[in-house]
Protein backbone atom coordinates (compact mmCIF):
# COMPACT_ATOMS: atom_id res chain seq x y z
CA UNK A 1 0.00 0.00 0.00
CA UNK A 2 1.24 3.40 -0.90
CA UNK A 3 1.65 6.62 0.83
CA UNK A 4 -2.07 7.93 -0.48
CA UNK A 5 -3.44 4.78 0.03
CA UNK A 6 -1.93 4.50 3.87
CA UNK A 7 -2.83 8.40 4.33
CA UNK A 8 -6.53 8.27 3.13
CA UNK A 9 -7.14 4.96 4.81
CA UNK A 10 -6.33 6.21 8.29
CA UNK A 11 -8.28 9.26 7.35
CA UNK A 12 -11.39 7.67 6.51
CA UNK A 13 -10.94 6.02 9.84
CA UNK A 14 -10.45 9.16 12.14
CA UNK A 15 -13.91 10.65 10.31
CA UNK A 16 -15.58 9.88 13.52
CA UNK A 17 -19.22 8.70 13.28
CA UNK A 18 -21.03 6.50 15.54
CA UNK A 19 -24.23 5.03 15.16
CA UNK A 20 -26.34 6.93 17.65
CA UNK A 21 -28.28 3.96 20.48
CA UNK A 22 -31.69 6.14 19.35
CA UNK A 23 -30.71 5.88 15.38
CA UNK A 24 -30.12 1.93 16.38
CA UNK A 25 -33.69 1.92 18.16
CA UNK A 26 -35.21 2.98 15.27
CA UNK A 27 -33.82 0.70 12.90
CA UNK A 28 -34.07 -2.22 14.86
CA UNK A 29 -37.84 -1.47 15.20
CA UNK A 30 -38.49 -0.31 11.66
CA UNK A 31 -36.50 -4.09 10.54
CA UNK A 32 -39.13 -5.57 13.27
CA UNK A 33 -42.28 -3.98 11.22
CA UNK A 34 -40.55 -5.46 7.87
CA UNK A 35 -41.56 -8.35 6.47
CA UNK A 36 -38.92 -9.62 3.76
CA UNK A 37 -40.52 -10.17 0.32
CA UNK A 38 -40.71 -14.35 -0.27
CA UNK A 39 -38.89 -15.19 -3.58
CA UNK A 40 -40.94 -15.15 -6.18
CA UNK A 41 -42.56 -18.80 -6.94
CA UNK A 42 -41.18 -20.44 -3.91
CA UNK A 43 -44.22 -19.97 -2.16
CA UNK A 44 -46.46 -21.85 -4.63
CA UNK A 45 -43.49 -23.93 -4.77
CA UNK A 46 -43.59 -25.19 -1.60
CA UNK A 47 -47.15 -25.73 -1.30
CA UNK A 48 -46.89 -27.58 -4.55
CA UNK A 49 -44.46 -29.78 -3.01
CA UNK A 50 -46.95 -30.38 0.52
CA UNK A 51 -49.16 -32.53 -1.83
CA UNK A 52 -49.09 -35.91 -1.40
CA UNK A 53 -48.50 -38.96 -4.09
CA UNK A 54 -51.83 -39.53 -4.12
CA UNK A 55 -52.74 -36.35 -5.42
CA UNK A 56 -50.78 -36.53 -8.26
CA UNK A 57 -52.38 -40.29 -9.21
CA UNK A 58 -55.53 -39.34 -9.01
CA UNK A 59 -55.42 -36.17 -11.10
CA UNK A 60 -53.39 -38.24 -14.07
CA UNK A 61 -55.74 -41.10 -13.55
CA UNK A 62 -58.75 -38.23 -13.94
CA UNK A 63 -56.86 -36.91 -17.04
CA UNK A 64 -56.03 -40.22 -18.73
CA UNK A 65 -59.79 -41.27 -18.01
CA UNK A 66 -61.42 -37.53 -19.19
CA UNK A 67 -59.31 -38.11 -22.81
CA UNK A 68 -59.99 -41.60 -23.01
CA UNK A 69 -64.08 -40.62 -22.68
CA UNK A 70 -64.10 -37.41 -25.34
CA UNK A 71 -62.38 -39.74 -27.61
CA UNK A 72 -65.18 -42.51 -27.05
CA UNK A 73 -68.09 -40.41 -27.41
CA UNK A 74 -66.00 -38.24 -30.50
CA UNK A 75 -65.82 -41.94 -32.50
CA UNK A 76 -69.42 -43.16 -31.31
CA UNK A 77 -71.13 -40.00 -32.79
CA UNK A 78 -68.81 -40.22 -36.10
CA UNK A 79 -69.83 -44.01 -37.00
CA UNK A 80 -74.08 -43.10 -35.77
CA UNK A 81 -73.43 -40.35 -38.35
CA UNK A 82 -71.94 -42.83 -41.40
CA UNK A 83 -74.94 -45.29 -40.80
CA UNK A 84 -77.82 -42.79 -40.93
CA UNK A 85 -76.85 -40.88 -43.92
CA UNK A 86 -75.77 -43.90 -46.53
CA UNK A 87 -74.06 -43.08 -49.90
CA UNK A 88 -74.94 -39.53 -50.31
CA UNK A 89 -73.72 -38.96 -54.01
CA UNK A 90 -72.79 -35.15 -55.57
CA UNK A 91 -75.92 -33.96 -57.48
CA UNK A 92 -73.32 -31.60 -59.77
CA UNK A 93 -71.58 -32.30 -62.39
CA UNK A 94 -67.63 -31.51 -62.60
CA UNK A 95 -66.63 -28.34 -63.95
CA UNK A 96 -63.48 -28.21 -65.54
CA UNK A 97 -61.20 -26.09 -63.54
CA UNK A 98 -58.55 -24.79 -66.30
CA UNK A 99 -61.76 -23.47 -68.26
CA UNK A 100 -62.58 -21.21 -65.07
CA UNK A 101 -59.57 -19.71 -64.17
CA UNK A 102 -59.02 -15.86 -65.90
CA UNK A 103 -56.09 -16.04 -67.90
CA UNK A 104 -53.88 -13.11 -66.35
CA UNK A 105 -51.65 -10.73 -69.15
CA UNK A 106 -49.03 -10.76 -67.09
CA UNK A 107 -46.70 -7.68 -68.50
CA UNK A 108 -43.29 -8.98 -67.91
CA UNK A 109 -39.64 -7.52 -69.40
CA UNK A 110 -36.55 -9.68 -68.59
CA UNK A 111 -34.37 -8.04 -66.23
CA UNK A 112 -31.27 -6.14 -67.99
CA UNK A 113 -29.45 -5.97 -64.81
CA UNK A 114 -26.50 -8.35 -66.04
CA UNK A 115 -26.04 -6.24 -69.01
CA UNK A 116 -23.58 -4.19 -68.31
CA UNK A 117 -21.27 -6.91 -66.17
CA UNK A 118 -21.43 -9.01 -69.99
CA UNK A 119 -20.35 -6.45 -71.52
CA UNK A 120 -17.71 -5.26 -69.03
CA UNK A 121 -16.91 -9.26 -69.75
CA UNK A 122 -16.83 -8.99 -72.98
CA UNK A 123 -14.09 -6.15 -73.40
CA UNK A 124 -11.73 -7.90 -70.80
CA UNK A 125 -11.95 -11.03 -72.58
CA UNK A 126 -11.06 -8.70 -75.76
CA UNK A 127 -8.29 -7.37 -74.27
CA UNK A 128 -6.83 -10.66 -73.21
CA UNK A 129 -7.14 -11.60 -76.75
CA UNK A 130 -5.18 -8.45 -78.12
CA UNK A 131 -2.45 -9.05 -75.32
CA UNK A 132 -2.05 -12.86 -75.76
CA UNK A 133 -1.74 -11.66 -79.44
CA UNK A 134 1.02 -9.03 -78.65
CA UNK A 135 2.74 -11.85 -76.53
CA UNK A 136 2.84 -14.06 -79.35
CA UNK A 137 4.00 -11.81 -81.64
CA UNK A 138 6.65 -10.13 -79.19
CA UNK A 139 8.71 -13.67 -78.99
CA UNK A 140 7.74 -14.69 -82.62
CA UNK A 141 5.50 -17.68 -82.23
CA UNK B 1 -17.13 -14.21 3.65
CA UNK B 2 -18.14 -17.88 4.34
CA UNK B 3 -19.62 -16.98 7.93
CA UNK B 4 -21.18 -13.82 5.74
CA UNK B 5 -22.44 -15.99 3.09
CA UNK B 6 -23.60 -18.02 5.90
CA UNK B 7 -25.96 -15.28 7.75
CA UNK B 8 -27.15 -14.13 4.46
CA UNK B 9 -28.72 -17.84 4.13
CA UNK B 10 -30.13 -17.31 7.38
CA UNK B 11 -31.49 -13.83 6.94
CA UNK B 12 -33.18 -15.70 3.85
CA UNK B 13 -34.96 -18.17 5.72
CA UNK B 14 -35.87 -15.59 7.62
CA UNK B 15 -33.94 -15.06 10.73
CA UNK B 16 -34.04 -11.73 11.97
CA UNK B 17 -30.77 -12.33 14.34
CA UNK B 18 -28.62 -13.24 11.42
CA UNK B 19 -29.76 -10.22 9.33
CA UNK B 20 -29.36 -7.76 12.61
CA UNK B 21 -25.59 -9.09 12.72
CA UNK B 22 -25.10 -8.24 8.98
CA UNK B 23 -26.35 -4.88 9.59
CA UNK B 24 -23.93 -4.54 12.57
CA UNK B 25 -21.52 -5.32 10.52
CA UNK B 26 -22.11 -2.48 8.30
CA UNK B 27 -24.02 0.04 9.81
CA UNK B 28 -20.95 2.38 10.83
CA UNK B 29 -19.37 2.06 7.38
CA UNK B 30 -22.40 2.86 5.69
CA UNK B 31 -23.70 5.78 7.51
CA UNK B 32 -19.70 7.31 6.97
CA UNK B 33 -20.12 6.63 3.24
CA UNK B 34 -23.90 8.25 3.65
CA UNK B 35 -22.24 11.41 5.08
CA UNK B 36 -20.07 11.44 2.07
CA UNK B 37 -23.49 11.52 -0.51
CA UNK B 38 -26.63 13.41 1.63
CA UNK B 39 -26.65 16.66 2.51
CA UNK B 40 -27.21 16.96 6.42
CA UNK B 41 -26.33 14.61 8.99
CA UNK B 42 -29.89 13.14 9.45
CA UNK B 43 -30.42 12.68 5.85
CA UNK B 44 -28.06 10.20 6.02
CA UNK B 45 -29.14 8.74 8.91
CA UNK B 46 -32.34 8.57 7.37
CA UNK B 47 -30.72 6.92 4.21
CA UNK B 48 -29.11 4.40 6.37
CA UNK B 49 -32.31 3.33 7.78
CA UNK B 50 -33.79 3.09 4.47
CA UNK B 51 -30.95 1.25 3.15
CA UNK B 52 -30.97 -1.38 5.56
CA UNK B 53 -34.86 -1.81 5.37
CA UNK B 54 -34.83 -2.50 1.85
CA UNK B 55 -31.89 -4.32 1.96
CA UNK B 56 -33.71 -6.65 4.39
CA UNK B 57 -36.81 -6.43 2.02
CA UNK B 58 -35.46 -7.93 -1.06
CA UNK B 59 -32.52 -9.80 0.93
CA UNK B 60 -34.30 -12.62 -1.73
CA UNK B 61 -32.87 -10.95 -4.82
CA UNK B 62 -29.62 -10.72 -3.47
CA UNK B 63 -27.34 -12.68 -5.59
CA UNK B 64 -24.19 -14.29 -4.12
CA UNK B 65 -21.89 -13.54 -7.01
CA UNK B 66 -21.50 -9.75 -5.31
CA UNK B 67 -19.77 -8.93 -2.54
CA UNK B 68 -22.35 -7.90 0.06
CA UNK B 69 -21.23 -4.74 0.53
CA UNK B 70 -21.47 -3.81 -2.58
CA UNK B 71 -25.01 -4.84 -2.89
CA UNK B 72 -25.54 -2.51 0.45
CA UNK B 73 -23.37 0.18 -1.08
CA UNK B 74 -25.55 -0.05 -4.61
CA UNK B 75 -28.64 0.61 -2.53
CA UNK B 76 -27.56 3.16 -0.44
CA UNK B 77 -26.26 5.17 -3.34
CA UNK B 78 -29.81 4.88 -4.00
CA UNK B 79 -30.81 6.23 -0.94
CA UNK B 80 -28.76 9.23 -0.95
CA UNK B 81 -29.93 9.73 -4.31
CA UNK B 82 -33.49 9.95 -3.80
CA UNK B 83 -33.10 11.90 -0.52
CA UNK B 84 -30.80 14.60 -2.19
CA UNK B 85 -33.06 15.29 -5.24
CA UNK B 86 -35.84 15.42 -2.44
CA UNK B 87 -34.10 18.14 -0.44
CA UNK B 88 -33.37 19.98 -3.86
CA UNK B 89 -37.30 19.66 -4.65
CA UNK B 90 -38.19 21.01 -0.90
CA UNK B 91 -35.57 23.53 0.25
CA UNK B 92 -33.01 23.76 -2.82
CA UNK B 93 -29.87 22.99 -3.30
CA UNK B 94 -27.99 22.61 0.08
CA UNK B 95 -24.57 21.77 -0.95
CA UNK B 96 -22.13 24.75 0.45
CA UNK B 97 -19.14 23.87 2.67
CA UNK B 98 -20.96 24.42 6.10
CA UNK B 99 -24.00 22.54 5.50
CA UNK B 100 -21.51 18.90 4.10
CA UNK B 101 -22.27 16.62 7.21
CA UNK B 102 -18.86 14.82 5.68
CA UNK B 103 -16.46 18.29 6.53
CA UNK B 104 -18.35 19.20 9.72
CA UNK B 105 -17.18 15.50 11.09
CA UNK B 106 -13.86 16.42 9.74
CA UNK B 107 -13.49 20.07 11.73
CA UNK B 108 -15.27 18.31 14.90
CA UNK B 109 -11.82 16.12 15.05
CA UNK B 110 -9.73 19.26 15.06
CA UNK B 111 -7.19 17.37 12.91
CA UNK B 112 -5.77 17.38 9.31
CA UNK B 113 -7.44 15.07 7.35
CA UNK B 114 -7.18 14.25 3.46
CA UNK B 115 -10.74 13.48 2.49
CA UNK B 116 -11.73 17.02 3.17
CA UNK B 117 -8.98 18.18 0.46
CA UNK B 118 -10.78 15.41 -1.74
CA UNK B 119 -13.88 16.66 -1.44
CA UNK B 120 -12.95 20.08 -2.52
CA UNK B 121 -10.58 18.64 -5.73
CA UNK B 122 -13.35 16.14 -6.42
CA UNK B 123 -16.46 15.62 -8.22
CA UNK B 124 -19.18 14.20 -6.06
CA UNK B 125 -18.55 10.74 -8.41
CA UNK B 126 -15.08 10.59 -8.19
CA UNK B 127 -15.26 10.84 -4.50
CA UNK B 128 -17.22 8.11 -4.11
CA UNK B 129 -15.16 5.89 -6.08
CA UNK B 130 -12.11 6.92 -4.55
CA UNK B 131 -14.02 6.28 -1.19
CA UNK B 132 -14.88 2.95 -2.03
CA UNK B 133 -11.14 2.35 -3.03
CA UNK B 134 -9.28 3.65 -0.13
CA UNK B 135 -11.65 3.58 2.83
CA UNK B 136 -13.70 0.49 1.96
CA UNK B 137 -10.81 -1.19 0.10
CA UNK B 138 -12.96 -2.40 -3.04
CA UNK B 139 -12.16 -3.62 -6.06
CA UNK B 140 -12.19 -2.53 -9.24
CA UNK B 141 -14.88 -4.14 -10.40
CA UNK B 142 -17.49 -3.74 -7.43
CA UNK B 143 -16.81 0.05 -7.43
CA UNK B 144 -17.64 0.26 -11.18
CA UNK B 145 -20.78 -1.99 -9.87
CA UNK B 146 -21.95 0.22 -6.75
CA UNK B 147 -21.60 3.11 -8.95
CA UNK B 148 -23.55 1.92 -11.92
CA UNK B 149 -20.21 3.11 -14.22
CA UNK B 150 -17.82 1.09 -16.29
CA UNK B 151 -14.79 -0.48 -15.32
CA UNK B 152 -13.02 2.16 -17.44
CA UNK B 153 -14.40 5.29 -16.25
CA UNK B 154 -14.21 3.84 -12.56
CA UNK B 155 -10.24 3.27 -13.72
CA UNK B 156 -9.77 6.48 -15.35
CA UNK B 157 -11.33 8.52 -12.41
CA UNK B 158 -9.62 6.49 -9.78
CA UNK B 159 -6.12 7.58 -11.52
CA UNK B 160 -7.59 11.41 -11.89
CA UNK B 161 -8.72 11.43 -7.93
CA UNK B 162 -4.85 10.00 -7.38
CA UNK B 163 -3.17 12.39 -8.80
CA UNK B 164 -5.31 15.21 -7.98
CA UNK B 165 -4.67 13.94 -4.01
CA UNK B 166 -1.04 13.39 -4.97
CA UNK B 167 0.04 16.74 -5.73
CA UNK B 168 -2.33 17.98 -2.30
CA UNK B 169 -0.56 15.30 -0.52
CA UNK B 170 2.89 16.61 -1.66
CA UNK B 171 2.18 20.14 -1.02
CA UNK B 172 0.70 19.50 2.24
CA UNK B 173 3.83 17.46 2.87
CA UNK B 174 6.12 20.07 1.87
CA UNK B 175 4.72 22.49 4.01
CA UNK B 176 4.03 21.23 7.23
CA UNK B 177 4.21 17.38 7.10
CA UNK B 178 0.58 17.67 7.93
CA UNK B 179 -0.17 14.06 6.29
CA UNK B 180 2.75 12.31 6.45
Amino acid sequence: MDKLAKQLRLDAERIDTTVSAELEQRIVASLRAVTPRAEPGSDTGARLERRPAMFWWASSLTGIAAATAVIAIVNFQSRQADLAAPGVVASTSPVTIATTVPIIDWKTEYATLTGPLREELGNLQADIKKAEKKVRGDIGL
Amino acid sequence: MTDELQLIDAAKAGSADAFAELVARYQGRLLRFLLTRCSSYADAEDALQDTLINAYRYLHSYDPRWRFSTWLYRIAIRNAQKSRSQNVIELGDLSDEQSDPLLQCIAASESENLWASARRLLNDEVFAAMWLRYAEDMSVNDISKALDRSVSWTKVNLLRGRRALDAELNAGGNESEAYG
